[in-house]
């Protein structure tokens, strides 16, 4: 288990080489750069910016330097926001989108794991329906329409909760964490539903029905484990998703997360601050996928990541 | 004796409710996270406004936007406008309670000329004796013509006599500084709490010389990347001024929210810019003044942008009250007129129903922006003939092929003044300018823009911009469509926020009555 874990540890660098590679030299190849606004510069505060930031070296140096930067964990200087590193913006935001996120996920958890299992055992009837329309209704309605919505009715309407903003305090979170939590709860419960009709149709289902387990015993025990092991699979990536902050969420609600660090960096072109979220992103997605295998291997007994196991 | 005393105690128990209930929180919203909170370096208008805030120049403006003395009491001005020596407050002082010396203020402005300090706004400062070779690196720092006389005595040698230099004076970019930079402010406020993409929390600053006209606890600037979140904040009473409104929220905020909405004109102009390098449009005056008389300018700014902007025919905006604007002629006009008039001159240039002019447009990508490019493509196409072609591009795609020209026929332009004067918007045509991106070399708009530079009083230097505007308006490298305005929600329990036009209010102004 353990040279398996590094053996995947290790197979993660080529693959944060070629995300920093692809990042950095896409990055560069979109058109206008960090310094273009509508008051353009004059030539020499601009000639002198670029030699501030190295970026009238050329553009293998720049590579170069920046790998080297990125091996410290430095991601640089932000190039729109002065007074910050990059390293400081997303210590500041990744917190925050982290716990929307954490919360987000838990109650799609509950809640989808809870409906789709209910839906499951009651398949085709009228709470099937029910719970499999509400799933596909929070798929299809975006975060941009939830979001402006919930605004509209809970705190302009009712005036229960405050419209935007981040204090830390749980009145700033509900609206942002239910917002984020409704399609994931959709996609949760349809993935439960599915995988728990199938492995209850399953023939070692069958043998503890016949062995006289009682409905209970055969769901809880036996059925639950395997059943969740596609929402399992979802839950790496969607996990990385959800913890690195949504753009539309943080926009609509004024969230301070790392999602808005993300779109605002490739509009103002900043490059450090673009790269320094994709490395970070790219990161906890390949740390997230390694820690859901792992769990993969404890609830399914027959993955075998180590030959010696076989 | 008892009664006195217990009448003595309701008085001060009232006085100090009443002086609680006077001091308070305003929040107000801020647009954009700041880029930098050093004054020299900050370069959007959110950047500046809380630098506003932070420190205060030789001079700054009253709640109106008027200049006044800031650190600076008083000034005098020697040798014909070429010399001014400035007697600074004794009782200005930075918020570590050290005194704000003359040295602080040499110290600042060469540290904005720094090649390596990068300041965008340094090139204001080119008024003063040596500024351009210091800025350029061309010139020792020590060469620049700024003294201190005497620990609250500073002298500013000009290039010429200027009228800007006061106004200059309020911008950030020659905002003092200490040795160690970042320590201590010298402005009715100090950073309290910063929280990027949030908010920043502003106190008073006990040490600031107007410390007792003061009547806010706090100050809270609340950033929004979202005109949308921002109104909705506003409205469930999270902010006492915002930034500004939603685009295509104006009739609904008239309607619903009247006594909050303030509208009211801006030193700025929108505009559409010919590319003076494209055969199209080099040497085709007639075309130019037939495709701009072809825009009903009332339609587009009733109809289209409909936030009570005002047609445009000149590019300088009005509200400075010291300028003598150019005659406009296709102001006096009707639409009617203008319209036969432009048909002729498209005529006269060459097209017609069996000919017409293909040209393109471009803007940057928003509803605003896309919405005012249809209107004037079928403006053209109706009253001309004229097939347009219209092109977005995202904001740094766009800005970057303006500048370059290479792909460009027309395009979207504005200007707002950084100063309140004539010359900041007339400025960025000139022929030697970094903001001209429409190919304009005039050689007698640079003449009179030189003059006015030289002009020995201002009788002549605003003739000379007069005839500046006048000139660059005959020669059409722009068509000026609307006057900006600005556009802000303010809770009727506000008070000393003022409009004007340049839309720059010092919360040192500011108090709020809580319901």
């Amino acid at each position: 288990m353990i040279a398996y874990a590094l053996r995947r540890l290790l197979g993660a660098i080529p693959t944060l080489l070629m995300l920093i590679t692809l990042a950095f030299f896409m990055i560069r190849l979109s058109p206008g750069g960090p310094f273009d606004n509508e008051r353009t510069l004059p030539p020499e505060i601009e000639a002198n910016l670029n030699a501030r930031y190295h970026l009238d070296e050329p553009l293998a140096m720049q590579y170069a330097r920046y790998l080297g930067n990125v091996l410290r964990f430095d991601f640089g200087p932000s190039f729109q926001y002065k007074d910050w590193t990059v390293n400081e913006l997303i210590s500041s935001g990744f917190p925050v989108s982290a716990t929307l996120g954490l919360l987000a996920m838990a109650l799609a958890l509950v809640v989808g794991l809870s409906a789709g299992t209910y839906a499951a055992l009651r398949q085709n009837s009228w709470i099937d329906y029910g719970v499999m329309t509400i799933a596909m209704t929070g798929i299809s309605i975006p975060t941009f329409v939830v979001a402006p919505l919930l605004i509209l009715v809970v705190a302009l309407s009712l005036g229960w909760l405050p419209a935007g903003g981040w204090d830390w305090t749980p009145a700033r979170m509900v609206m942002p964490v239910v917002t984020l939590a409704l399609p994931l709860i959709a996609y949760i419960s349809r993935l439960m539903r599915a995988s728990l009709i199938e492995v209850l149709h399953s023939n070692f289902i069958r043998t503890a029905r016949a062995k006289g387990l009682s409905e209970r015993q055969v769901i809880f025990r036996h059925a639950l484990k395997p059943a969740a092991l596609p929402v399992i699979s979802f839950l790496g990536p969607a996990i990385a998703s959800v913890l690195t902050g949504s753009v539309v969420v943080e926009r609509i609600f004024t969230v301070p997360g790392l999602g808005s660090h993300f779109v605002q960096g490739a509009l103002n072109r900043d490059y450090t601050l673009v790269l320094g979220v994709v490395v970070f992103y790219g990161m906890l997605i390949i740390v997230l996928n390694f820690l859901v295998d792992l769990i993969y291997a404890w609830l399914d007994p027959r993955i075998r990541y180590d030959r010696r196991w076989s | 004796m008892a009664s006195h005393m217990r009448i003595f105690l309701i008085i001060l128990l009232f006085c100090w409710l009443s002086c609680d209930a006077l001091a308070a929180t305003v929040k107000r919203g801020l647009g954009p996270e700041p880029d930098s909170l050093d004054p020299h370096r900050a370069q959007g208008l959110s950047a500046l406004n809380v630098a506003r805030d932070l420190y205060e120049g030789l001079t700054t403006l009253d709640a109106k936007g008027q200049i006044q003395g800031g650190v600076a009491q008083e000034w005098m001005v020697h040798d014909g406008g070429y010399r001014y020596e400035f007697i600074l407050r004794k009782d200005a002082r930075w918020s570590d309670g050290s005194p704000v010396t003359a040295t602080d203020f040499v110290r600042g402005l060469r540290h904005a000329l720094m090649p390596s300090t990068t300041a965008p706004y340094a090139g204001l400062l080119d008024i003063i004796h040596n500024a351009r070779g210091v800025r350029r690196g061309e010139l020792p720092e020590s060469s620049l013509g700024v003294k201190a006389l005497g620990i609250n005595r500073l002298q500013i040698v000009l290039e010429s006599p200027s009228a800007l230099l006061l106004p200059v004076l309020t911008h950030p970019v020659s905002y003092p500084r200490q040795k160690s930079f970042g320590r201590a402010y010298n402005g009715a406020f100090v950073m309290a709490e910063r929280v990027a993409q949030s908010h920043l929390l502003l106190k008073p600053n006990p040490h600031f010389h107007s410390a007792a006209s003061l009547r806010l606890d706090a100050l809270m600037w609340v950033v929004s990347e979202d005109n949308n979140s921002e109104l909705s904040r506003y409205r469930a009473g999270e902010l006492h001024i915002t930034e500004t409104i939603p685009v295509g929220r104006y009739n609904w905020l008239k309607k619903n929210l009247p006594d909050d909405l303030r509208v009211s004109p801006y030193l700025g102009t929108y505009y559409l810019a010919f590319n003076l390098r494209h055969p199209s449009f080099k040497d085709q005056l007639k075309l130019r003044r037939a495709l701009s008389l072809a825009i009903d300018r009332e339609t587009l700014t009733r109809v289209v942008t409909s936030s009570g902007e005002q047609p445009a025919f000149g590019l300088v905006a009005p509200g400075l009250e010291d300028y003598a604007y150019p005659e406009q002629v296709e102001q006096t006009m009707t639409q009617q007129e203008r319209l036969g008039l432009a048909q002729a001159l498209y005529r006269q240039s060459g097209y017609g129903e069996d000919n017409p002019l293909r040209i393109s447009l471009r803007y940057n990508t928003s509803t605003l922006q896309r919405r005012i490019a249809a209107a004037i493509s079928a403006m053209w196409r109706e009253y001309l003939g004229v097939v347009t072609e219209l092109h977005n591009e995202e904001w740094k795609v766009f800005i970057n092929s303006r500048r370059q020209g290479s792909n460009t026929q027309v395009v979207r332009g504005g200007w707002i003044a950084d100063l309140a004067d004539p010359v900041s918007f007339l400025e960025p045509f000139a022929a030697d300018s970094s903001l001209n991106y429409t190919g304009f070399n005039d050689t007698q708009y640079d003449q009179w823009l030189r003059r006015a530079a030289n002009a020995e009083n201002p009788f002549q230097r605003g003739d000379a911009l007069r005839r500046a505007e006048a000139r660059l308006l005959s020669q059409q490298p722009i068509i000026p469509l609307y006057y900006y305005v600005s556009r802000h929600l303010v809770k009727p329990g506000v008070r000393g926020y003022v409009d004007n036009v340049m839309d720059i209010h010092l919360s040192r102004y500011l108090s709020v009555a809580e319901p």
